[in-house]
């Protein structure tokens, strides 16, 4: 989808005058016209990567926050350029570091805030605000604000007007100031959601503020430490914050084609006699995985046993109510064309055994590639009840994600993910013992 | 055998749409429909979490109930589905309220609007309602007028109005009830419910058709010879004969329920998913559809009255010998039409609807036949080879079939028929939910895709128009045929596709 862009140009303001300048901007508007009914939706929006690279010349500004094509070419070109693996994912801190050396402290035209994609904007958000942290560490805080009406194929007879508020700084001044004015823009009859589209290793203190703030949270656990990410869930989950995680989100096709494998009841007793799960992953992120391998569980009632780790894989054990043991692995696989998001499930196989005769048990897989289906029959699975699936993974942006989540969810946590949460948790805490 | 055990992994894994705060009120909250067939819907939606916790369902009818009454009265009726649920129930019951109501009166209607707000600041309900006319097709106007009178329909951004089967007798009288219900609400606001529509099983037929590279192709008058519809019931009338002896299969099942299956089978591929885009399709379709024989209409339609029947230990009454059914009634039970449909995709081919009740099964189904291979090269085990059919199972065993030729094992190159086969059961293992859960979702969710428009209506009585002028100005010349109980109608309805060599698929 094409992004979207303000017909109107922002106007720059101090950020004491913001507040009083919208309320004044739609108090004079027509009567009638109070704005859209909807939501308000803030977004923390770094864009270091696009940033680094408008800086370093290798593509062509402005800055929009959109992750375009043009931009990942150009951040791949610069991976192989750099002599940094092939494997190495455009999330990762290493070319990110690299990226930073020796930029140039130009200005170039940022236009963060301005640039939604339509998926978005249909939704037609009352308020959009955009933190747009800048690389360099002296900017002192800049704010804009727009307002607009779009134009509409038909006849609306509700308020479908909003406006747009960039706070632009970096992160000490988004904190110090920016974070002053914030309380004043939600709107509270209307629902507030959070996109942090950052890593959440990063800014905590403002992380931290709108987690206070009661917000409902889209966060993207495939961004940040593990570690970290975990920690942040067990935090708004012990006290019953919403979360939506896109890297959950992103699991909807293999969660649904896992599912649909065991859809003909004919199939259902399989379930009961798996003994062993493999899932590969790209990149060495296992937190996806790990809900991944959750879920089931949950769903299969097993108890979570131990957890090993070595270098080439993490190796989960559970076990079923009738004391059965199943062993789970997840293996990190260095992919030549990684993908955008860090470790992404690529792969599954699943063995159940009824019988010692192998052509009687069922080994199911599910890749993400036919290639990826052919290495995983490896080792004698053909000789089982072989079922295969390609599950081709989300090419969906996270603009569209988020879109999803603000027309259709409540933003409260889905109790499948909330239960994915508590599991994960056991396994990671886990690796401590 | 499919195991009863549902999918674990499936479990908390469909994202349903869920209903945003209302009130839903039931005129007719006493009669059959409710107990039988709404509030079992609800309380099914309740089980499904879709209910949200600000909500609200108002019976209303002239019995002077109370909230407790009416909800003792629904307990009472949906026993064997709440067994086991009772703290469910328990729970649900607390959004069922009762106002007694008469719509002739209109100081009840102003009595009720008063209600709805308390119940709207009890519940948060915000003032969003739907409004489901459960009650005789006579006071639809009427009591769209008098809601309308009392405001209630003001909002169309918050008032939904549901509107039962019947809507109108004949082409003239829907289109003058169009004209009013159109005059107290906008038409996004009007819901005309046909239950066959919330049938997964219709739904599929448009997945099926448009979701698959491989049906489309052919879906048209170069492949296909002809479409029989079937929708046959066992039972005979029952205790509705009040209300069957006015209506007749023609009105009670032709009009609506297997018009709209002609439509979703028939209809071009819409421009998008959207409401508005499948019922352009739709009402072209039936725009474009006409009898066989618009000039000699007696020659596209056999209608049919079930006689006495079946076996000797359980001898069924005929219906002139039914309870409140005149011994003397021309009421049709049984009706079939030969329909065509002139457009590019369909021309030349005809549609075979029939409806019946006593028949020897309850059954739905869609058969399309496709047309004759050019050149017989193989003999065939049978006389000849079977044509290649498509059978599309609305209810029961829900699912289709397809059936083909193969060769038939041996020396020889004889071929044979065989049947390739999908079963919601097998391939599912789940029931669907019935049409009402799904359809009272869709209008508490203004999602009215589902939902017949008005102009589709309008059509759909124009098509049968000139069979019920028959019918009425000069009877003799649309016969009643009598057949016997647990038959496959008269005879006679044989000859209305054997004069183009083509014969009713026994199912």
């Amino acid at each position: 989808m094409k992004p979207q862009l303000t017909l109107q140009t922002p106007l720059e303001l101090p950020y004491q005058e913001i507040t009083n300048y919208l309320n004044e901007l739609w108090m004079s508007e027509d009567k009638d016209n109070t704005g859209a009914s909807t939501f308000t939706l803030t977004i923390w929006q770094p864009a270091w990567l696009e940033q680094c690279l408008v800086q370093k010349g290798l593509v062509n500004g402005p800055i929009t926050g959109n992750l375009s094509p043009e931009i990942i070419e150009a951040a791949k070109k610069f991976i192989l350029d750099a002599g940094l693996p092939i494997t190495t994912s455009l999330n990762s801190e290493e070319l990110l570091n690299l990226l930073e050396e020796n930029l140039s402290n130009e200005d170039v035209d940022d236009f963060r805030g301005q640039f939604f994609e339509s998926s978005i904007s249909t939704l037609n958000p009352r308020r959009l605000i955009t933190l747009a942290p800048t690389l360099n560490k002296k900017t002192d805080i800049k704010t804009f604000v727009s307002a607009y009406c779009p134009l509409t194929d038909t006849i609306v007879s509700q308020p479908i007007c909003g406006d747009l508020v960039v706070i632009r700084g970096d992160s000490a001044s988004i904190n110090h100031k920016g974070l002053n004015i914030i309380d004043e823009l939600f709107i509270d009859e209307l629902p507030s959601w959070l996109w942090w589209n950052g890593s959440l290793d990063e800014s905590p203190e403002i992380f931290k503020y709108f987690t206070n703030h009661g917000l409902r949270l889209i966060i993207d656990t495939a961004l940040g430490s593990p570690k970290r990410c975990l920690k942040i869930l067990d935090q708004l989950n012990k006290s019953n914050k919403a979360i939506n995680d896109l890297n959950w989100v992103r699991l909807k096709n293999w969660r649904e084609s896992l599912a649909m494998i065991f859809d003909p009841p004919s199939r259902r007793p399989i379930l009961d006699h798996i003994t062993d799960i493999d899932i590969d992953i790209a990149g060495d992120h296992i937190i996806q995985a790990l809900f991944f391998i959750s879920w089931i569980s949950d769903k299969l009632h097993w108890s979570f046993l131990k957890v090993e780790t070595d270098k080439e894989s993490t190796k989960i054990e559970f076990e079923r109510i009738n004391g059965e043991k199943i062993s789970t692995s997840i293996k990190p696989l260095a992919l030549g064309n990684p993908g955008i998001h860090l470790g992404q499930v690529v792969g599954l196989r699943l063995i159940s055994k009824i019988s010692e005769v192998q052509k009687n048990n069922t080994c199911v897989i599910l890749g993400c590639e036919s290639v990826e289906c052919m290495r995983l029959e490896a080792g004698g699975m053909a000789n089982m009840e072989l079922i295969e699936q390609v599950v081709p993974n989300s090419f969906s942006s996270s603009e569209y994600d988020v879109s999803k989540l603000l027309g259709s969810s409540r933003g409260n946590t889905s109790p499948l993910f909330e239960n994915a949460i508590k599991i994960a948790l056991q396994i990671f805490n886990g690796f401590n013992n | 055998m499919p195991s009863a055990l549902s999918n674990p992994l499936r479990l908390g894994l469909r994202q349903e749409r869920v209903i945003s705060p209302q009130c839903l009120v039931i005129f007719g909250a006493s009669g059959d429909l409710t107990h039988r067939k709404l509030i079992p819907a609800l309380f099914e939606l309740f089980l499904q979490r879709r209910i949200p916790s600000e909500f609200g369902i108002v019976g209303c009818a002239r019995r002077p109930w109370t909230d407790s009454e009416f909800r003792e009265k629904m307990k009472v009726k949906l026993s064997n589905q709440i067994s086991g649920k009772e703290k469910e129930w328990q729970k649900f019951s607390n959004y069922l309220f009762y106002e007694p109501v008469d719509l002739q009166h209109s100081d009840h209607v102003v009595r009720l609007s008063k209600r709805l707000s308390e119940i709207d600041r009890n519940q948060a309900t915000h003032g969003n309602r739907t409004f489901y006319l459960s009650v005789s097709p006579n006071f639809y106007a009427s009591g769209c007028k008098a809601l309308k009178a009392a405001g209630l329909l003001d909002d169309p951004k918050k008032s939904r109005l549901v509107i039962e089967k019947p809507f109108g007798k004949d082409y003239s009288s829907a289109k003058k009830l169009n004209k009013i219900v159109q005059s107290c609400a906008e038409e996004s606001q009007i819901y005309r419910i046909d239950h066959y529509l919330g049938k997964e099983t219709v739904q599929n037929i448009l997945v099926l058709r448009f979701a698959n590279t491989i049906f489309e192709p052919i879906w048209n008058r170069n492949y296909i010879s002809n479409v029989q519809i079937t929708s046959s019931e066992t039972v005979g009338v029952e205790d509705r004969a009040g209300y069957y002896e006015s209506s007749g299969a023609l009105r009670d099942m032709l009009q609506n329920h297997m018009t709209q299956m002609l439509a979703v089978t028939a209809m071009e591929p819409p421009g998008k998913f959207e409401p508005e885009a499948i019922r352009n399709e739709k009402a072209k379709v039936l725009q474009a559809s006409k009898l066989a024989d618009e000039n000699e209409p007696w020659n596209s339609c056999i209608r049919g009255q079930y006689g006495e029947g079946g076996d000797t230990s359980n001898r069924l009454k005929g219906y002139r010998q039914e309870d409140g059914v005149d011994c003397n009634s021309t009421t049709e039970t049984y009706i079939a039409a030969k329909v065509f449909v002139d457009n590019w995709r369909w021309q030349g081919v005809p549609f075979y609807l029939r409806t019946g009740k006593r028949l020897p099964k309850r059954l739905g189904e869609i058969v399309l036949t496709f047309k004759d291979v050019p050149v017989h090269l193989f003999e065939s085990t049978i006389i000849n080879p079977a044509p290649n059919q498509l059978i599309l199972r609305i209810q029961p065993n829900e699912g289709a079939t397809f059936k083909f030729e193969v060769k038939s094992p041996g020396s020889g190159m004889k071929s044979r028929p065989v049947e390739m086969e999908f079963s919601y059961d097998e391939s599912f293992g789940e029931p669907s939910d019935e049409g009402y859960v799904r359809l009272l979702a869709d209008a508490m969710l203004s999602d009215p895709t589902l939902f017949t428009r008005s102009d589709e209506v309008e059509a759909a009585w124009k098509l049968y128009t000139p069979l019920i002028e028959l019918m009425d100005n000069s009877p003799w010349k649309l016969p009643i045929y009598n057949y016997e109980s647990m038959t496959w109608g008269p005879p006679k309805s044989d000859q209305l596709l054997s004069k183009d060599n083509i014969f009713w698929r026994r199912p």
